[in-house]
């Protein structure tokens, strides 16, 4: 993997550095303040650079980059724990990444309420719930083998 | 009869490009078909036979339109070492790059459900992609190592060697890339790779010390472990 790698010592002519199996793993996130439509934002690993973030969108995802920007978010240490200590949560680097092409990108909404549904606190939706449980309880052990129960032990 | 033989391995590759251009191509199947399904020579037209989805862009961030909303998502099993042994290097490039995609969608998965304050659909996907990753990576690993061993003799890929510090400490050195000789370079020759003769004695202390802790460590093992004993044959002993 990426991490921990140790490339040959660069002197002037030799190949290009590359990188097989990268593991880094970027994370797309709805942007919590509204970005124009062609800016996508990211989490990406902190060792990750502006010149990486590219590299890895065009050649993996096939997706026009236009611009790079990034930053590091602080991670907050307010919170305490049972013993009144500090408790910091891990920082991460930010990337908004405008795409090339006249291409634009919106978040889609992927918890769609589903029509079939039935919604967890209602009265028919328990009444569905309990129902369902019972008919798992009345199923025969499947480790039987449709063995009937009334053989063997 | 070569040529009907060839006829109906041409009719069954149709078959098979048909049955997959009307299911909607899906990156969810953690096994990607085996790339060399009809590569005889004479069903060359079937080379268009395509079951990975590539033209999505940042879609491919995302679940599949039709699992969005669901509360669970089917999902296969990992795969074992087993397995990825017997795939070629060119396979296991293409199969790592499946991998990530995968677990960059999980990732943007996980961190929207959080953000709306839902449980994650499946997150045991997330486990088994990285068991993959994990055992793909040991693969890789395997056989740069067999090929190294073969082609130089190296046992590891960075060379060292066990060096003693200034305290009399003996620890793996491993060696770096320099772009001047060592005598030259005198960062390198400011660190010493020695121990002068008036350690010795504490490096003696410091040995008796290490076995000073390591017999108390032991002894307070023994010792909890019986007295848990004996607690534990009481009580089963009333019982």
């Amino acid at each position: 993997m990426a991490k921990r790698l140790i490339f040959p010592f660069y002197q002037l002519g030799n190949p290009q550095l590359r990188i097989f199996r990268p593991s880094w793993f970027l994370t797309l996130v709805r942007p919590g303040k509204e970005q124009p439509p062609d800016t996508v934002q990211f989490r990406i690993p902190m060792e990750m650079t502006k010149f990486d973030v590219r590299n890895y969108l065009q050649k993996i995802y096939n997706v026009p980059v236009a611009a790079v920007r990034t930053r590091i978010q602080y991670g907050t240490n307010k919170k305490r724990n049972h013993l009144n200590q500090r408790v910091k949560r891990p920082d991460f680097k930010v990337a908004y990444v405008q795409l090339g092409q006249e291409q634009t990108f919106q978040f889609p909404d992927i918890f769609p309420e589903k029509e079939g549904k039935p919604v967890e606190d209602s009265a028919e939706g328990l009444q569905q719930k309990f129902m369902e449980d019972e008919r798992q309880r009345q199923k025969p052990d499947p480790r039987r083998g449709g063995v009937t129960e009334w053989f063997g032990l | 009869m070569a040529a009907t033989v060839a006829g109906r391995v041409a009719n069954l590759c149709r078959h098979f490009q048909r049955s997959f251009a009307i299911s909607p191509p899906s990156v969810r199947q953690q096994l990607p078909r085996p790339p060399s399904i009809c590569s005889s020579p004479a069903t060359r037209h079937a080379a268009t036979l395509h079951t990975s989805a590539g033209r999505r862009g940042l879609g491919e961030f995302f679940d599949d339109p039709e699992n969005w909303g669901e509360s669970t998502v089917k999902s296969g099993a990992p795969w074992t070492a087993k397995q990825l042994r017997t795939k070629s290097n060119e396979d296991l490039h293409k199969l790592w790059y499946v991998l990530l995609k995968e677990k960059n969608m999980l990732l943007t998965l996980e961190q929207e459900s959080k953000r709306q304050l839902l449980s994650m659909p499946s997150p045991e996907r997330m486990k088994k992609v990285d068991r993959s990753l994990r055992r793909l990576d040991t693969v890789v690993q395997e056989r740069e190592t067999a090929i190294r061993l073969l082609q130089t003799g190296q046992e590891r890929a960075r060379p060292g060697a066990w060096r003693k510090n200034v305290f009399g400490k003996v620890y793996w050195y491993r060696f770096r890339e320099y772009a001047i000789p060592w005598y030259l370079n005198t960062r390198y020759k400011r660190k010493r790779f020695f121990t002068p003769s008036f350690v010795n004695p504490y490096t003696r202390l410091s040995l008796e010390k290490h076995l000073r802790a390591k017999v108390r460590k032991a002894r307070l093992e023994k010792q909890k472990s019986k007295r848990l004993d004996e607690m534990f044959s009481k009580t089963s002993a009333k019982v």
